[in-house]
């Protein structure tokens, strides 16, 4: 019978070559370490994010008079209405620190690099649709902090060349952040994770097509893939649990530690918050934003580094594989920019005094700095290590490398020769 | 890559199996609560009874109220009219008078029209629902179709002699 | 301030967040029947005159488990269906103090500090030298002292205070989180249940892969 319903679909629908192509049959570098567990994860936080947003959505009111109201009325009153918008919160954070993590382990491993190229920049693109989802959802409860909040980023438009005023005008539909910015942050904090669900399909054409890298950072021979199913989705579920322990840690124990208590207060336009802080996850972005004393290039330096991300494929031209794995200067490197982050991080946080702006800039620096050393580090690390001598396995891939660019050189110039 | 499956045997088959149950029964455990939020919430339930002051009805007048959303029509009915109700079965759906009051005097039903939900309106002695043209007597029983019910009688309680309260027995 | 960024704080390198939070007594927040239903009652008589707790109704109160007969005479007779909202109008409290007074529905968490912030607030009145009242935690406050702490220096008198100001502590935190108790309770289930299918997952995931040492 079931095997009658599967035949019955195939004839009409490529289900079983699907599943054996994208499944059962998708070869998977059998030394992926936990790390790579992270995609899966994030891929789950958006299911949840969007389950828990839907069903909040039925309760939620997007009107300046009523919203903080409609919030305190799931909290109180709606069944399970306080599970669903902790979860809401909190897998706001969580799906900040599973990306983070991911893109950390793709710079580490140096992932980035030919043919993931593409792989990376759909990545790239889903950070940015990610971060405006999260900065339009932050409006929502309209407490203090969302109204300030809102009002600040909204007012980094202002930089836009010769139309700036107009541009922050039209975004708020409003001389202010008011009631008109309020619903229609409400409509596309909606719409928005529709479009990262279509830029997730697009991220996954784009993996399954160069497939994963892997510690080692050399492609592995053909035994040495085993199918993604059952062994990656064990591992994966395996991974899952562990993470739904730590997020359910914090929907039920410690839910509040990561809402700002002045969000508590509904949003008051005649007054300021005396510290107002963006989530932690934009903390770095808006520490550098602080640290140049120039509006628009504040505005420029925030949103390039945000975008520094998507040029690793240009600036890291070594040819040594497994990213920082075999490279001493490059591991140095990022763990110093880490360091750097959490520094950034930090200015991002405290009040703004003269201390805090020099460690900033400083910081800043640093961050923009290590991008731009890296074509120059990599080159010089790559010839000291082929002196030094690199592992055998490391050695033949480069060599193939090699060979590979030279035939396919040649092949070209045989090609325009003909032509012409 | 294309290795064969190898069976481990009974152990590992029980092992899985008694994984998926159990992660299957929190996946369903987790619908609970998203299921559960679309449920009346607490401020809408605390809303389910109506408190009715009869004193101002006048015999023969009828008074509609609002309960959990719904009318509620009151009518405060005359001898005569409790002894014309009391003569028949009604026709449709035949239930004695006897059984949908409390107190002959008042009548107390919704008023939804059993066949599509409109409300109906107090026309001569009885109902009529103009949406399809179903006819109720003065105690709410249906005589004229579509409708196939008689309209229903929500739960009440006297809690004295000129006070109501629907929604609690 | 948020609690999770400052414990990473801590462990980082700042100890700027934490300075604030130092000045701040001690409270120890109950979660009893009685000790909230003394923070009510004393809240009613001191605070509720200007301050509304429109998101809290009489009806909640009662469902809590407080005495009947009380909530009733601090609706003073009105539907408990109502909120509890104050006596006194905005305006005229603007009128009366130049300041609106807020909403404490949920002011435990709208404070960095949560119940300690408030806790020392309710006991942080002094006479300043000027014979004026001030406030230790709040110094621009417009509110008088409402518990009457300034000028005590009977320990016994003192410590009665104190202990008013922890009920009504108490009663705050609960109205600000009335859910936590449900919350807490699921919350051992949820991870009781999580913990058991992570290690099932894990004997799972084992025996899975070791499928591969026995075939390569």
């Amino acid at each position: 019978m079931f095997a009658n319903v599967i035949n019955w679909i195939d004839q009409r629908f490529p289900l079983t070559s699907f599943v054996k192509h994208e499944l059962t049959g998708y070869p998977t570098p059998r030394n992926l370490s936990y790390w790579w567990n992270f995609g899966f994860l994030a891929g789950l936080v958006l299911v949840l994010q969007v389950a828990t947003g839907i069903f909040l959505a039925m309760h939620y009111k997007a009107d300046a008079a009523t919203a903080f109201d409609s919030i305190q009325h799931i909290m109180r009153d709606v069944n399970y209405g306080w599970l669903l918008r902790y979860m809401h919160a909190v897998g706001a954070s969580a799906f900040f620190f599973v990306i983070f993590v991911h893109m950390a382990r793709t710079l580490y491993y140096g992932s980035y690099r030919a043919p993931r190229e593409l792989l990376w920049w759909t990545g790239q693109g889903l950070l940015l649709l990610l971060m405006a989802t999260a900065f339009m959802g932050y409006l929502l409860p309209w407490g203090q902090m969302s109204f300030w909040g809102a009002t600040v980023i909204t007012n980094l438009f202002r930089a836009t060349p010769f139309i700036g005023d107009d541009v922050v005008i039209w975004l708020r539909g409003d001389f202010t952040v008011g009631d008109a910015t309020l619903t229609r942050f409400f409509a596309l904090h909606y719409l928005f994770p529709f479009l990262i669900i279509g830029a997730v399909v697009i991220h996954l054409v784009a993996l399954h097509t160069v497939k994963s890298s892997n510690p080692s950072g050399i492609d592995l021979a053909h035994k040495d893939n085993i199918p993604f199913h059952p062994y990656f989705t064990a591992k994966d579920f395996y991974g899952l649990g562990i993470f739904l322990i730590v997020y359910s840690v914090f929907v039920f124990f410690m839910p509040d530690s990561l809402i700002e208590p002045a969000n508590n207060i509904p949003a008051n336009p005649m007054q300021t918050p005396n510290h107002i802080v963006p989530e932690w996850y934009f903390l770095p972005f808006y520490a550098i934003l602080r640290s140049v004393p120039n509006m628009v290039g504040g505005v420029v330096a925030m949103g390039l580094s945000v975008m520094m991300f998507a040029f690793m494929p240009f600036l890291d031209r070594s040819r040594i594989p497994g990213g920082a794995h075999y490279r001493p200067i490059f591991k140095l490197q990022f763990y110093l920019f880490m360091i750097d982050m959490l520094v950034l991080g930090w200015v991002g946080y405290v009040p703004q005094t003269s201390s805090t702006t020099i460690i900033g800039q400083i910081a800043t620096l640093c961050y923009f700095g290590s991008f731009f050393l890296i074509p120059f580090i990599s080159r010089v690390e790559e010839r000291w290590l082929i002196k030094r001598g690199l592992p055998q396995e490391v050695m033949t891939l480069i060599d193939k490398e090699k060979k590979e660019i030279a035939e396919r050189k040649l092949k070209n110039s045989q090609r325009k020769g003909g032509k012409a | 890559m294309g290795n064969e499956m190898v069976s481990d045997g009974d152990r590992r088959d029980f092992l899985i199996k008694l994984t998926s149950v159990v992660g299957g029964a929190g996946v369903a455990a987790t619908c609970v609560p998203f299921v559960a939020s679309m449920n009346p919430s607490s401020d809408v339930l605390a809303k389910a009874e109506t408190e009715v002051d009869l004193a101002d009805i006048t015999p023969g007048a009828m008074r509609t109220v609002a309960w959990q959303g719904k009318p509620v029509f009151i009518l405060r009915r005359t001898p005569e009219q409790i002894q014309s109700v009391s003569a028949s079965n009604g026709v449709l759906d035949p239930q004695p008078d006897n059984a949908r009051v409390q107190n002959p005097e008042w009548l107390v039903v919704i008023g939804v029209c059993t066949h599509m939900g409109c409300v109906p309106n107090k026309e001569g002695p009885g109902w009529t629902c103009h949406c399809h043209g179903s006819q109720y007597d003065d105690s709410g029983r249906v005589v004229h179709g579509p409708a196939p019910k008689n309209l229903e009688v929500p739960p009440y309680k006297f809690l004295a002699d000129n006070k109501l309260v629907i929604g609690r027995a | 301030m948020n609690t999770f960024l400052k414990m990473a704080l801590l462990f980082g390198f700042s100890l700027h967040a934490v300075a604030h939070e130092a000045a701040l007594e001690k409270v120890s927040v109950a979660k009893d029947v009685p000790s909230i239903e003394r923070g009510a009652e004393t809240l009613m008589g001191a605070c509720h005159s200007c301050h509304s707790m429109k998101y809290i109704k009489y009806r909640d109160l009662i469902k809590f488990g407080m005495d009947k007969k009380k909530v009733n005479e601090w609706s003073g007779g009105q539907s408990l269906d109502l909120p509890l909202l104050a006596q006194m109008s905005e305006n005229d409290a603007v009128l009366a103090f130049g300041k609106a007074p807020p909403d404490l529905s949920v002011m435990t968490k709208a404070r960095d500090g949560g119940p300690r912030y408030v806790y020392s607030y309710l006991i942080g009145y002094y006479q300043t030298k000027d014979g004026l009242p001030g406030n230790h935690i709040y110094p621009e406050t417009k509110m008088p002292d409402p518990l009457g702490i300034i000028g005590v220096t009977d320990e016994k008198q003192l410590s009665e205070i104190h202990g008013k100001a922890r009920d009504i502590v108490s009663f705050l935190a609960w109205a600000a989180d009335p859910r936590e108790e449900e919350r807490l309770r699921l919350g051992y289930y949820v991870l009781a249940y999580l913990f058991v299918l992570t290690v099932l997952l894990y004997f799972v995931k084992n025996q899975i892969w070791a499928r591969l040492d026995r075939i390569s």
